[in-house]
């Protein structure tokens, strides 16, 4: 892979080029598929990937194509130059300068299918047996990445990690009545824990069943919800499309473009991107444009502290680089109140673990269906909903959160807790 | 073009089996506020085998399309078929026939547009909002132009030679509200097509551009919706969204299998008699549509599926594994997005058929309610509860269009909703400018016409 990168940076310099970055990335993922909770497939995928990015005064052009033979690299390298020569020239656009080189390794010692197929059907026979109307779709996964990295820098990385993750999708029938469907993600290192176990999968699992006979809300009112860290993700996520990233801070529509190290939310939030914690699992050891990730604070103690803005966007702004671009592998602090407590808070509200929504705006006004949720009355859960939406603004509602649980849930990818938020407008039919 | 190295294996193969070369170019142009932040193409190739063996699949993908590349895909995917089969023991009697048949190529594949024209493009549309519309906060301009090809080679039912080229113009604007508060809307532009060829000059597009302006500026003075089950006007992009997401994801087969709700509503009434719904596979009324499909990546030669006939249920969408677990026809809508992907039953081109009422009476009809002319996005449940984004949409009072409605989010329960329909309008309108997402991404087409109906809109 070392020998296939440098002969397209070389070939790319000694074509004109003023900065280039190539990397190179071999990929085995092998995959069992349950539909109906019946095997239906088993699929093995290998693949290759070139990345070329070249800079000639300020122009650049991007070029990704997954065939590694010399004719091919060759090709795109070519391609790869004219269509930089018709870009627009931009002096913000750069690559990583040389600090340190490095080699990372997360490798587990290969797949071990035998045992992924018994754990698949371990679960699939659990469901069935404990929870006989909830019927599951789902992947079972194992992947290899192999990937190098270098740029006219002098920067060299080399990666390569291994894990397991499963993808289910589930829902629940009785007779002619059936619950919303739900999802769940996670990964791990080792199979020597049962699915079930994974993250929140069981809670959701059990929640299925709970969840056929649904109750509406008859009426509209403005209070409280608690969101479960299967669904919270879907805040911080518009955070991070409409307010941190790239394309909101280069088109200044973000509401917190100027708003570094100023308070935007309340005292309780810490929220960081964490690709090097150990219970997040194969994640990023470099970014795109070539520096070694760090982990960082988005948000601490409510102050605003970073963007996420990789190096050109940085560049552009004039606003600080962030220290990865892992910006899914976050991690939220842990608060004071037990979930127990966190419900018996809450007088009439929702426990919300699925959201179905539009994709927000700017305006971070956000709109949609409770899913899979339960109301909260008097302290306590009581019956499942449907047919109700709740609406409410970002902005508005960081300022003030009641409560966060001390609980957290780790799924691999994040590690998140559960969050009171007030001042939701929910709406019945 | 993909040239045939999967033919001299056909002779080979022993139970059901799929091989197809597939080639997928994506290029990429993005001008936010007039930097071009993104200026790519990523072309992803290769081969891929599926083979069926007593009721489960095996499957392989590589990246080489040589010999002996299709030659490890095909061994790599028997292997797992057999420990699949030998795993599983799901005891399973063999897929349906399908018919012989060899579709060629429909039109002929072309090399990649060059880059400079999705660039010179994209700069041309910046330049025109930048010259003509004030009171912009921001803009975005991403030129786009996907060609898939793909050439599929199976052992029972019929070979095929496919192309699709798609060339999408997406510009979006931004405009601050008089409190401040960001609002945004966009317009899908192009369809079916080369971009060279969809794509010649800004000024066949202006009108469309010019109304997404005037449309932003009656939105960053518009209101918030009053939460509530409504009558309102589906404008028929929504209605379009309606059919693909409450609808269509409910009857495909899959789902079915997995009980959603149109498991137990086979042959009932589940919509309006004004209601008729059918996944067209490329031809309506005598013209191409949409996306066509003419053979699916199981090699069944894709016919329509009617859906929703006169307000009656009548059929699902099928892949040939569950054609034959409920005793139905499979039509072709077994469709895989990439070369590294397995075939799953996926839409074409699904849409609710027009009537005979005119817009401008439905909306004259509504005394207190909504014009909901666009959507963003949609998702729906197997329980056919499903939700969209408004993004456009204005208030209905005593007959009259009203002030604009910021964005909200309109939902409800598909079969019930449907009922409540009692208008439909003459007119029809048809997209392919998004991706439906089911474990793999999928290009389609969606259509329908204005809808009068009750609604739960979201809002304050």
């Amino acid at each position: 892979m070392i020998d296939i990168a440098r002969h397209a940076l070389d070939k790319a310099k000694n074509a004109g080029a003023d900065k280039v970055s190539c990397s190179v990335q071999q990929t085995r993922k092998d995959e069992f598929n349950v539909e109906a909770n019946k095997f239906s497939l088993l699929r093995t995928l290998f693949d290759d990937e070139l990345n070329l990015k070249v800079i000639i005064g300020g122009r650049k052009g991007t070029i990704s194509i997954n065939k590694l033979d010399m004719a091919s690299v060759e090709a795109a390298v070519d391609e790869c130059m004219a269509m930089a020569a018709s870009a627009t020239p931009d002096e913000a656009e750069d690559i990583a300068p040389l600090v340190e080189n490095k080699k990372f390794s997360r490798n587990i010692g290969g797949a071990d299918m035998e045992k992924l197929f018994a754990r698949t059907q371990e679960f699939i026979q659990h469901v069935k047996d404990a929870y006989p109307q909830v019927s599951v779709d789902m992947q079972a996964v194992f992947i290899s990445e192999k990937s190098v990295y270098l740029n006219s820098n002098g920067v060299e990385f080399h990666d390569e990690g291994e894990c397991y993750y499963i993808q289910p999708m589930f829902g629940a029938k009785e007779g002619e009545a059936s619950s919303s469907f739900n999802f769940y993600g996670a990964m791990v290192t080792d199979l020597d824990t049962p699915f079930m176990d994974w993250g929140m999968l069981r809670t959701l699992i059990e929640d299925a069943p709970k969840s056929i006979k649904t109750r509406m809300v008859d009426d509209k009112y403005v209070g409280k919800i608690i969101m479960t860290p299967a669904c919270d993700d879907m805040v911080w996520y518009t955070l991070l499309w409409n307010f941190l990233d790239a394309s909101s801070l280069i088109s200044g529509t973000s509401r917190w473009k100027d708003a570094l190290d100023t308070q935007v939310a309340d005292k309780k939030l810490t929220m960081r991107a964490v690709p090097l914690h150990p219970d997040i699992v194969s994640a990023e050891r470099y970014t795109d444009d070539g520096f070694e990730s760090k982990d960082f604070d988005f948000i601490k103690d409510g102050v605003l502290k970073s963007f996420a803005l990789p190096l050109y966007a940085a560049n552009k702004t004039g606003k600080p680089r962030a220290e990865n671009t892992a910006f899914y592998n976050l991690e939220i602090e842990a608060g004071d109140v037990s979930l127990a407590d966190m419900i018996k808070s809450v007088d009439k509200g929702i426990l919300v673990n699925r959201f179905s929504g539009a994709s927000p705006g700017p305006s971070g006004d956000i709109s949609g269906v409770a899913k899979n949720s339960f109301l909260i009355e008097n302290g306590k859960i009581t019956d499942a909903i449907s047919e109700t939406m709740i609406s409410f603004n970002i902005v508005d509602i960081l300022q003030n959160i009641p409560a966060i649980s001390k609980e957290r849930c780790k799924n691999g990818s994040s590690i998140l807790p559960w969050f009171c938020f007030d001042g939701v407008t929910v709406s019945g039919k | 073009m993909l040239q045939n190295l999967l033919s001299p294996y056909k002779g080979s193969f022993k139970d059901y089996t799929e091989l197809r070369a597939q080639v997928n170019t994506n290029q990429r142009v993005v001008l936010v506020a007039g930097n071009m932040v993104s200026n790519s193409q990523e072309t992803e190739g290769g081969v891929s085998a599926r083979v069926y063996r007593g009721g489960t699949f095996g499957f392989a993908s590589g990246a080489t399309y040589t010999p002996e590349g299709v030659k490890n895909v095909l061994s790599a995917a028997t292997d797992n078929a057999i420990f699949m089969d030998s795993h599983a023991k799901k005891g399973q009697p063999p897929l349906p026939s399908a018919a012989p048949g060899n579709q060629g190529l429909v039109i002929q594949p072309r090399p990649a547009v060059q880059q400079s024209i999705l660039i010179d493009f994209a700069k041309a549309v910046d330049a025109l909002i930048v010259e003509k519309y004030k009171n912009l906060s921001s803009r975005t301009v991403v030129s786009n132009s996907l060609d898939i090809e793909k050439l599929l080679v199976i052992s029972d039912g019929a070979d095929s030679h496919f192309y699709q080229p798609r060339s999408m113009v997406y510009v979006m604007m931004t405009a601050d509200t008089p409190d401040g508060i960001p609002v945004e809307m966009y317009v899908p532009l192009g369809g079916f097509g080369h971009f060279d060829e969809l794509f010649m000059s800004p000024a066949q597009y202006e009108a469309e551009i010019d109304a997404l302006y005037e449309s932003l500026m009656k939105k960053r003075e518009g209101v918030f919706t009053k939460a509530g089950y409504t009558q309102c006007v589906l404008g028929p992009k929504m209605a379009g969204m309606l059919a693909h997401e409450a609808i269509g994801h409910t009857v495909e087969a899959d789902a079915v299998i997995s009980g959603s709700v149109a498991s137990y509503n086979l042959n009932k009434q589940v919509a309006s008699e004004l209601v008729t719904m059918i996944d067209i596979a490329n031809t309506y009324q005598g013209r191409t549509i949409g996306l066509p499909v003419y053979v699916d990546d199981e090699g069944v030669i894709a016919e329509d599926a009617m859906l929703i006939d006169k307000g009656i249920l009548t059929g699902y969408m099928h892949n040939r594994d569950s054609a034959r677990e409920l005793g139905m026809k499979p039509q072709g809508n077994a469709r895989a997005f990439t070369f590294s992907d397995e075939p799953l039953i996926r839409m074409r081109n699904t849409a609710i058929l027009p009537g005979t009422s005119k817009l401008e009476d439905m909306i004259a009809s509504v005394e207190d309610g909504y014009y909901l002319v666009d959507t963003g996005n949609g998702q729906a449940d197997q329980t056919g509860e499903f939700m969209f984004s408004v993004e456009e949409g204005y208030e209905i009072k005593n007959g009259k269009l009203g002030k604009a409605i910021r964005e909200t989010t309109v939902s409800g329960v598909a079969f019930e909703m449907l009922k409540t329909v009692d208008m439909v309008a003459d007119d029809m309108y048809w997209t392919v400018s998004g991706f439906c997402g089911k474990k793999q991404p999928m290009t389609c087409g969606m259509g329908g016409p204005a809808l009068r109906c009750m609604i739960n809109v979201g809002g304050k």
